[in-house]
This record gives C-alpha cells, structure tokens and sequence, in this order.
C-alpha cells in the first residue's frame, strides 16, 4: 500500500468507494459472527433476522406510528427550543449587558443533563407529550442560546466597523451585518443540536412512554428480540442521516456565498 | 476654506495593571482643505491609523478634537467614508449589493441606487463582476469594490488606511493609478495613510510625515507634481528628490523605533 500524504485530497469516486466499503466490511463482520454461531442470537441477531423483524414491526405492529411520533416529539421540541434560543443567543451575542446577564445561568444550565430532568419532568406533566417535548426543549436550548451568542459575538469587527462608516446605525448593524454574517454558522449550529436532541428522545421515550422508536427498544428487550432492537436503532441512524444532508441541502442553498 | 481640522489630538490607551499606559499618539494638528489630497507617512506602529480611526470616528481621541466643515466628529458617520486595510466587504453580498450597501442605509430608491452603482462599477472597472461574491474576487478587486462603496455614498471625505497594503507590488502600482484617476476627475478630500514613501507621493498634494511611537506630525512636505500624473513620473527627477528627503525623515523615525523597541 502506497503511503499516504497528510491533507492530500481524494477523488469522488475512491472517497465513495471507502465510504461503502466500510459499511460492507461491517455487515460482513456482523455475517460472520452471527451466521457462524459465534454469537449467540440472544445476544444479536443476524442481519436477515434483523431485516424480517423490522417488515414485521411495520406489517404487523404498526412500527410507523412510532416513528412518526418520535419524529414530531424531536421536531416539536426542537422548533420550540430553537425558536427561543436562536433569538435571545443573538440578542447575547450582539449587546452585552444582556450577555452579562444570561451567560453565567446558560452555562451553568448547560451541563444539566436533560436525561436527569426526566423524574422530575414525569412529576411535573406526567407521561404525556408535554414531557417528551420538554426533555428535548432541556436539552436543546441552553446549547443552542450559547452557540448562537458565540458565533454572532465573533462576528468580524472591521465589518461591524465598515458598516458604521457607510452610514449604518446600531440596528442596521444587527439586522444587517451582525444576522447575515451569523446565519449560517447559526444554521449549522442547529444541525448539530438535532442530532443531539435525537439521543434525548430516545432516552424520554426508554421511561415512561407507551409509543415512538425509544418505546418498542424497551419492549423488544423484554423480549430479547435483538433484531428489532438493532432494527430500531439502525431506523433512527437513518432518520439522522436524512434530516443532516436536509439540512446540509437547505445550508448550500440559502447560504451560497459562504461555500464558494 | 478648511474641510477638516483636526486639532491636538492625541490617543493614549490605558494600562492595564501590569502594564503602563501606552501614548500612540500625541497632540497633533493638521488642516486639510477642501479637495486636498494628503497622504499619512509614518513607519510601523506610528498610530497613523489611530489618527485615521479617529477622524472616522470608530476611535475616540483623549484631548483634542476633529472638526469637519465645523462639525465636531464624535461618531462613525456616512460623511466620512473610509476604506481599510483588511479586506472589509460584506461576503453575503455581490459587488453590486455592497456597493449599494450605504445607499440602503439612506432609503434611496432602488432604481436610483442600481444607477449609483452602475457609475462606480464603472469607474472602478468591475463591469461583468457586479454579481460577483467577494469569494470570487482577487484581492486587487475587493479593495476596488471597497473604494467603490466608500464613494458611492458620497462622503465629505475619503479615508484610506493602507488599502493597498496587502496586495502585490504590479496590483498596488495599477490601483494607485485608479486612486489618482478619480480624484483627478473628481476632486475629493482624501486622506491616505501608508507607509510606502513612493505611494505617499505618488497619489498626493501633500505629504504629512509621522514620527515614531508615541506619533505625531513632524513634518509637511507639498508634492508639486502636474496633474494628470503619469505613472513614468515616478522615475521623474522632481519625483525622486522628494522620495530622497522623505526617505531621509522616515528612516530616523523607523531607526528611532528599532532602538525603542531593542
């Protein structure tokens, strides 16, 4: 094997092909060690087990449902928790008394860990919805506000500084150097939030719940039934990898100018 | 009638606890006439762009004050259009929409502001680039654009610091030519500040020299050159005797401050 050169880009095609190799050379391991008998089935299924559970969780059981459910909790939490934070973390980051105030609880706030909160939050609103989208609200917020309060706070001075000498007052460089310039680190910043808040609602729905993805992982432990569990999860490292290229597409077209 | 005076002004940074108060400028004077162009020469670190960011008002000075067609300065303002060293367009917007950027600012009429930039995409020869990012752009073309936007708002007074400073010497001659041009045509105020003795020259009525930290103005020279300037006159005798005294002021200021700073 050639060395390789640190840095050194590849084409398209060899980055795709090591791509797909790995995931091959995966389910391949996964092959050898179940089809073997290596691994007992209680403790893994194999793949074709795997496969046939999951036709049966949507045949049968109506696995869609919980998908659909998990999927609004993340959605929903995440939007509420977003459309909070992104205001106020660019309110930190452009005026600084307000940072003053809010940043030492944020950060504080931030290391709570929103699994720990879920007693407390079942006492508060009980098992319902409520709960699920609070969870994912605790977990998403407080990153979001202090992300959003960095990125606008680094925005370029000599821009900020430009903007003043064309005429531009305190608004004006907020509404348009401060939000422009930020929009797309803010996007991202959201991107990777929920991802996080997709490990949120799988730890809400593992206690107290009676539907969504989290929910059968726990029942299909009570039943040792590997191949749905493993089903599930691979479900959701799907619905991950959908909403991260939505995002990724919906980044490249709003923000042009950032990529070229 | 004089356009701007600034008069004793002086800029001293607080110390913090272990460190001394640091004087980047001291008391300095200068009057500047409607339609003048002056250039700023000073070595590294003289504070003659402290004295620029003053006048623009993005820097408050600790005595003294600036006063433009009487006014005094005491904030950033659409009057004093400036132009910096590092490469200051918006990156969201094309040329045409930075170029546009002020007028926004003023709720000028779209159709009216598209005619303003048109005219300075044109005068700075961007045509074919108006839909251009900044991204795309050589740096020779951002400070084009820059200068354009600047101008496009119709200061009182043009200030430059160091825009050319960052650009290759073939680059730096061609945009010290469109510099020229314009103020040819157009007669501007305009204040540059350099540290390169042949530009400071080469684009003004007169030379203002700095001295090493803690600056100020030690001397004035006029560059009594005809317009339009060429740029074979840099190699013109009158030219080169001005370069020699220049060079001669400014190389016991750089000494002054290599002794300093050892």
């Amino acid at each position: 094997m050639r060395a390789m050169t640190p840095l050194k880009p590849i084409s398209g095609a060899r980055k795709a092909f090591y791509g797909v190799a790995f995931f091959v050379l995966f389910v391949a391991a996964w092959d050898v060690a179940t089809f073997s008998g290596f691994v007992s089935p209680i403790f893994l299924a194999d793949p074709l087990t795997m496969l046939r559970e999951g036709y049966a969780l949507f045949a049968k059981y109506g696995f869609a449902k919980d998908v659909a459910l998990t999927i609004w909790r993340v959605l929903g939490g995440f939007v509420l928790a977003a459309a909070v934070a992104v205001p106020l973390g660019i309110a930190m980051g452009a005026y600084k008394p307000i940072e003053a105030f809010f940043e030492p609880f944020v950060s504080f706030a931030r290391y709570l860990p929103a699994s720990a909160f879920i007693p407390l939050l079942i006492l508060w609103a009980g098992i319902g919805e409520l709960q699920k989208l609070l969870v994912i609200f605790i977990g998403s917020f407080f990153q979001i506000v202090l992300m959003v309060a960095v990125t606008v706070g680094g925005t370029r001075r000599d821009l900020v500084e430009a903007a003043y000498t064309l005429g531009a007052d305190a608004r004006g460089v907020v509404r348009r150097v401060l939000l422009p310039n930020s929009a797309p680190a803010i996007a991202e910043t959201l991107r990777l939030v929920l991802g996080w808040a997709w490990t949120y609602v799988i730890v809400a729905e593992l206690i107290g719940a009676s539907s969504g993805i989290g929910h059968m992982i726990t029942d299909s432990q009570a039943l040792l039934n590997t191949g749905q569990i493993i089903f599930g999860i691979i479900v959701i490292g799907m619905i991950g990898l959908v909403s991260d290229f939505a995002f990724k597409w919906a980044n490249q077209r709003l923000f042009p100018w950032s990529l070229v | 009638m004089s356009k701007l005076v600034i008069s004793a002004v002086s800029r001293t940074f607080p110390g913090g606890r272990r460190h001394a108060p640091t004087v980047a400028l001291e008391p300095t004077t200068l009057t500047v006439a409607d339609s003048d162009f002056i250039s700023i020469l000073g070595p590294s670190g003289c504070g003659k762009s402290t004295l620029l960011r003053i006048v623009a008002g993005l820097d408050a000075p600790t005595s003294g004050r600036v006063l433009l067609d009487g006014a005094p300065v005491s904030a950033p303002g659409a009057d004093r259009g400036m132009v910096f060293q590092s490469y200051t367009l918006f990156p969201w917007l094309t040329v045409r929409e930075n170029i546009c950027f002020g007028l926004r600012e003023k709720n000028i009429p779209q159709a009216r502001q598209d005619e303003i930039a048109a005219r300075y995409i044109e005068r700075v020869g961007l045509r074919g680039f108006e839909n251009h990012y900044p991204k795309m752009l050589s740096g020779g073309m951002q400070q084009r654009t820059a200068i354009a936007r600047a101008l496009a708002n119709e200061p009182k007074i043009l200030l430059l610091d160091e825009p050319f400073g960052a650009l290759d010497n073939q680059t730096r001659g061609l945009m010290q030519e469109l510099l020229l041009g314009i103020w040819e045509a157009e007669n501007k105020t305009v204040l540059f500040v350099t540290h390169d003795i042949e530009e400071a020259i080469f684009v003004a009525g007169r030379v203002a020299v700095m001295t090493a930290r803690p600056g100020r103005i030690k001397c004035e020279m006029t560059v009594d050159l005809p317009h339009p300037r060429h740029y074979t006159i840099k190699t013109a005798p009158a030219f080169s005797a001005l370069k020699a005294r220049l060079t001669e002021e400014i190389r016991v200021e750089a000494l002054r401050a290599s002794m300093a700073a050892g």
